[in-house]
């Protein structure tokens, strides 16, 4: 199965996107939905299922399809394949604030796990597939549930997170406790798993939680500092709407003067 | 001695993590040596080629699915880490016998995780279909449940539900308390509800249809369009006889205990206890209708009444024959609430031809209430 070599940018600091340059015949996967813009000349076909490769009849379509709605994915998938003779570029844009993490499957043995819901594109040929977690312990308080996304083949991928993005090496039997929630995505040979916090009382009063999860070499690992569900359970604390502070906006008038005087300085 | 070489040529895939090689590790090829040692080799420049002494073996890797087989080398810790499937086979297979027997465990802690995460998919699905099996073993054994709930209620209870359905149904219908016709069905009746437990009431519906109920506790509606229709005392009395059997054999109560208890189980199970299921119940026994077996049962029981009355039973016969035959597009309600009415009117036919006894005729003119 030949792989689509892929020449790429990526643009933003905080809110990215990713620009995939494309040699004539050579094509693209995209989630659906996150394609920014792209030149003439690149067709862009929507196909059910995986879109890694045109095969299995239409059972093996419907289980690829199947697959995607498990990991949170839309059932369609895009291709923009380069039908032109020339080099033409698209660009995909990451659906909320964090990093785009390139990653070279190729350089790390052809398999990724990742969290679900953070695969972005890919080169045509890497096949999206979902990875059960099969430590129940881990699925249940590990933070990424029981079901994760392994991106197989040996072309370039692109797993997007919230936050900042930190690419870390764990040699042989280095170990590492993060929050939970906080994994983005690993390579098969890391153990994951969990750990409990310790005390009772940093495991009621700590806000951590009840577990962290470990993470064990060796093998490179990627973690993400603001996982969305954080970032959107901040905003609807603070958004008006759901009887959150509001800062002081608005006009002199409104309820910016009032609220900023009873809120104090926050 | 030829044997032993080609075993130890065997080689298996995985990668190489170490110090010195890429974070992301390096492909690399493992074989066993004579002497339970893990020759290492990668073959990418520059060409590196470990010996592992003593290396300790483990499942290691997402979900436990690897080898992981680490041993401290002269610059640090090393790990040579085996994914696929046939490497793993030939890792095990080749492995001198001390070191196999690591490996197999190693591969046993896969196969307990494997087991474990399908046991626990078994528990999810079971949990999640647990309200789909209660509802059908209710469903399977609604009739014991229903007789065993029966029994515990005492009479006292069941004539307050009928003063309900009673009270309901006068809201829909003109209800008669007294008269002419009120005395003349109260007349049969207590002659076919003699020895009862129950304290019977009896009603006449200002209605055209055809039709009679009986709520639990003895309280018997009788539509005026029954009466008129009824060619006779006797006719009348064996409708009577039909519906006191079923106060008697306690049908409505049981019909309504089992919905009452599918639709409280429904509404324990998804959670609604908005009180829907109890102030409903009342209106739904009005509209109850009963089974065949039951109709049978009814039928059976109203014909023993009619006999120990002294009432003619051909009036019944008679009376369910007009009904039947009287050829209108849709069967009367009486019939059409009592299913495969040709067979039970044959039933009925037989067991009153062979009945020889004297009857006493009703001392009641139906004809003046019309």
């Amino acid at each position: 199965m030949a792989m689509d070599v892929v020449d790429y940018e990526i643009f933003g600091s905080e809110m990215q996107y990713v620009e995939v340059e494309l040699d004539p015949g050579e094509a693209a996967v995209g989630e659906a939905g996150v394609m920014m813009y792209m030149q003439s000349g690149i067709q862009m076909d929507t196909v059910f299922g995986d879109g890694s490769q045109q095969q299995g009849g239409f059972m093996g379509k419907l289980m690829g399809a199947g697959k995607r709605l498990l990991t949170g994915e839309s059932l369609f998938t895009t291709v923009f394949h380069n039908e032109s003779s020339g080099k033409r570029r698209v660009a995909f844009a990451a659906p909320y604030p964090g990093k785009i993490i390139p990653v070279h499957l190729s350089d790390i043995g052809g398999t990724l796990i990742c969290q679900k819901d953070s695969f972005l594109c890919a080169a045509k040929g890497v096949s999206l597939g979902i990875a059960f977690q099969k430590k129940l312990g881990v699925g249940l308080f590990g933070g990424e549930g029981f079901i994760m996304q392994k991106l197989e083949g040996d072309g370039m991928a692109f797993v997007h997170a919230g936050g900042t993005l930190k690419e870390l090496v764990l040699a042989p039997g280095e170990s590492l406790r993060v929050d939970t929630g906080c994994v983005v995505a690993f390579q098969p040979s890391v153990d994951f798993d969990i750990q409990f916090v310790g005390k009772i009382k940093s495991a009621i009063f700590g806000g951590e939680g009840l577990f962290f999860a470990t993470l064990t070499g060796p093998g490179k690992v990627w973690l993400q500092s603001l996982p969305l569900s954080r970032l959107a359970n901040r905003i609807i604390l603070s958004a008006p709407a759901a009887g959150g502070r509001s800062a002081d906006q608005g006009s002199l008038l409104g309820a910016g003067v009032l609220g900023g005087l009873l809120g104090g300085n926050d | 001695m030829v044997c032993w070489a080609a075993m130890t040529e065997q080689t298996f895939e995985g990668r190489l993590f170490g110090p010195g090689l890429p974070g992301a590790g390096a492909e690399a090829v493992g074989s066993w040596d004579g002497q339970g040692r893990l020759r290492v080799v990668v073959e990418v420049t520059p060409r590196t080629e470990l010996l592992a002494e003593n290396p300790a073996i483990a499942a290691a890797g997402f979900n436990a699915a690897s080898l992981r087989i680490t041993w401290d080398g002269d610059a640090g810790a090393y790990a040579f880490v085996i994914e696929k499937d046939a490497a793993l086979t030939a890792c095990g297979v080749s492995a001198p016998s001390g070191i196999a027997g690591r490996i197999l465990s190693a591969r046993g802690a896969r196969g307990r995780l494997e087991r474990r995460f399908r046991f626990g998919g078994v528990l999810l699905a079971l949990f999640l279909a647990l309200p789909l099996i209660l509802i059908g073993v209710f469903l399977l054994n609604s009739d014991r449940v229903a007789d065993w709930a029966v029994k515990r209620i005492p009479h006292e209870q069941e004539a307050r539900l009928g003063d309900l359905v009673l009270a309901q149904t006068r809201l829909r219908m003109k209800i008669l308390d007294s008269g002419p016709a009120v005395d003349a069905v109260s007349a049969i009746g207590s002659k076919l509800t003699t020895g009862s437990l129950h304290r019977y009431r009896w009603f006449v519906a200002d209605r055209p249809d055809v039709n009679a109920f009986a709520a639990p506790g003895g309280v018997v509606v009788v539509f005026s369009g029954l009466i008129r229709s009824a060619g006779s005392a006797e006719e009348l009395a064996g409708v009577l006889a039909h519906e006191v059997a079923h106060a008697e054999l306690r049908h409505s109560l049981r019909g309504m205990v089992k919905s009452l208890g599918l639709r409280a189980l429904v509404s324990l199970l998804t959670g609604d206890a908005s009180g829907g299921v109890f102030a409903d119940a009342a209106t739904r026994l009005t509209e109850l209708r009963f089974s065949r077996e039951a109709e049978r049962e009814a039928d059976d029981e109203g014909l023993r009444r009619l006999v120990k009355a002294h009432i003619d039973p051909n009036g019944m016969l008679r009376f369910y024959r007009k009904l039947a035959s009287e050829g209108r597009p849709s069967p009367p309600p009486l019939l059409s609430t009592h299913p495969a009415t040709g067979e039970r009117l044959e039933r009925l036919r037989r067991e009153v031809a062979g009945l020889k006894q004297k009857w006493v005729p009703l001392p009641i003119d139906l004809t003046s209430l019309k």
